[in-house]
């Protein structure tokens, strides 16, 4: 075989693969979008569910988990940007730096069922917040800390450092370069960072389905203490208990928006990254 | 009053300054030249401790600016950069407006009413300011290479520094440019101690009052044949 064969032969098996995956995400949404559409009706997003979600909306599904997904980035953002700025701007380069990059990876790729169970014994049972948002927010905070650090992080190091030197050389102080420089130079890594938390958050339902969401009973928590309903809860005990088609369809309805909604916030995330490439290149 | 004494620099056990003891004079222009990795911007870079971030940088002896050790590890490092300028070899602006970019290194220890009267003085010293008076919000960005290296110039007289690092300031800019610069240079010569880092001996010859040739990490000794570039400090202005 020659090198043009195997050349022709390397692309054909790349490209079916690129396509396969393509194709993947396509019938994925295809099915999603004939299966959800017909649900969909003009109070869908902004009516209660009635009948146990027979009919109805899903707005305090939805506003659930736009709170739960909130609260978490509010908790997490503030210790994902300390430990970043730490780890760039503070820690040298070596092996104890590396060492917290290999810990943030390891935690991005512990299982989210673990996540669930001992952050409920902890936040729900240790410091008593039980099955409520409040637990929920938290674990969830935990579970989005990697990728906001992660995110976080490449977006200061990809920071040039002629900024950082420029700032050394005008004698601003540490916590000046940061404030003046670090922070508003990579607004829109970190901006990028958040919007993947939260859609990893809006993704993510095993750790919070029974330490913070409930499917009946409240409709918008009024105490620390009370759970809240969210669209993947609503979509998996319609799903799994619903026999009656319509309750089948509320929950394919009820599927396309909470894909809709991670579909945004990548579709966010990139725009923000195209513009954190561009400012990084001025 | 620039001293250094058996000063060494190395980096991860590689020498690249060895035991250099010289003085400078202040309100002079010392012109720095050697070839590539001969050490000429790691002397410039001591002298205001941008090295500190980098792990396995290590020095010895000692380098007294107005009498201070800018080597000890107790000295305030944002004073002293403050009282050494570094002008990097390309010039940096910040994606913000000209007046932001000039006040840049001042803005905590002034008021913003201050900002035009300051930013006009600075301006004016590095021969920009009518150039750009009438466009004082638009983006540094936009101003040609050899604007942004003056604008970056000025930058740095606003934190008004008593020492200025030239490294290789006009290698990215053409003829006109660099003419501007070195002619802005020979002004700021009565208020400033001036090191310029050139690999240019023509350029070096014109613009100062002393020349130093640094080879593999040392100052040549006055014998050695670069002798002929070194003018009589009491010439030059």
């Amino acid at each position: 075989m020659n090198a043009i064969t195997a050349e022709k032969m390397v692309l054909a098996l790349i490209g079916g693969v690129t396509f396969l995956i393509v194709a993947l995400l396509f019938s994925i949404l295809g099915v999603m979008l004939a299966k959800g559409l017909p649900a969909m009706h003009s109070g869908f997003l902004f009516d209660a569910s009635r009948d146990f979600g027979r009919s109805g909306g899903i707005f305090y599904q939805l506003t659930g988990t736009l709170m739960l997904m909130a609260v978490a980035v509010l908790w997490s953002l503030p210790v994902a940007l300390g430990s970043v700025l730490f780890q760039t701007e503070y820690l040298g380069a070596g092996k104890f730096k590396n060492l917290l990059t290999q810990l943030t990876y390891i935690l991005n790729a512990t299982p989210t069922i673990l996540f669930g169970l001992v952050g409920y014994i902890f936040f729900g049972v240790y410091l008593d917040a039980g099955v409520s948002w409040v637990t929920g927010s938290l674990i969830l905070a935990v579970m989005i800390l990697p990728t906001l650090q992660v995110s976080i992080r490449e977006a200061v190091e990809a920071l040039p450092e002629k900024y950082r030197e420029t700032g050394m050389a005008l004698g601003l102080s540490r916590p000046t370069q940061i404030w003046r420089i670090i922070l508003p130079q990579s607004f829109y890594g970190m901006v990028t960072g958040v919007l993947l938390g939260l859609a990893r958050a809006a993704g993510e339902t095993a750790a919070i389905m029974f330490t913070a969401t409930t499917f009946s009973g409240i409709q918008f928590p009024q105490l620390f203490s009370d759970p809240v309903p969210t669209l993947q809860t609503h979509i998996l005990v319609l799903a799994q208990e619903a026999a009656n088609p319509e309750s089948i369809a509320q929950a394919w309805g009820a599927g396309l928006v909470l894909l809709g909604l991670v579909f945004l916030l990548t579709l966010a995330a990139w725009a923000f990254r195209t513009r954190m490439v561009m400012e990084s290149e001025l | 009053m620039i001293q250094f004494k058996n000063f060494s620099a190395s980096f991860g056990g590689r020498k690249i300054l060895q035991e250099l003891t010289f003085s400078l004079p202040a309100n002079s222009i010392t012109s720095i030249i050697g070839a590539s990795g001969s050490g000429k911007t790691t002397l410039l870079r001591a002298l205001c401790r941008m090295n500190d971030r980098i792990e396995n940088f290590r020095v010895g002896g000692s380098i007294l600016v107005d009498g201070m050790d800018v080597c000890r590890p107790d000295t305030d490092v944002y004073a002293l950069r403050r009282k050494v300028g570094l002008i990097f070899q390309k010039p940096c602006v910040f994606p913000k407006s000209i007046i932001d970019n000039v006040v840049f290194g001042i803005r905590e220890k002034i008021t913003k009413k201050d900002y035009p009267d300051l930013a006009e003085k600075v301006l004016r010293e590095v021969f920009l300011w009518e150039e750009v008076k009438d466009r004082l919000e638009e983006k540094a960005t936009t101003l040609s290479q050899g604007q942004q290296q003056r604008l970056t110039l000025a930058r740095t007289l606003a934190v008004e520094p008593e020492v200025l690092l030239m490294d290789e300031p006009t290698s990215s800019l053409d003829p006109k440019s660099t003419a501007a610069i070195e002619k802005l240079v020979q002004s700021l010569k009565n208020r400033h101690t001036i090191l310029w880092v050139t690999h240019q001996h023509d350029q070096a010859q014109s613009i100062a009052d002393r020349v130093l040739v640094i080879e593999k990490g040392q100052v040549l000794p006055l014998s050695a044949p670069i002798v002929r570039l070194v003018k009589p400090f009491t010439k030059a202005g």
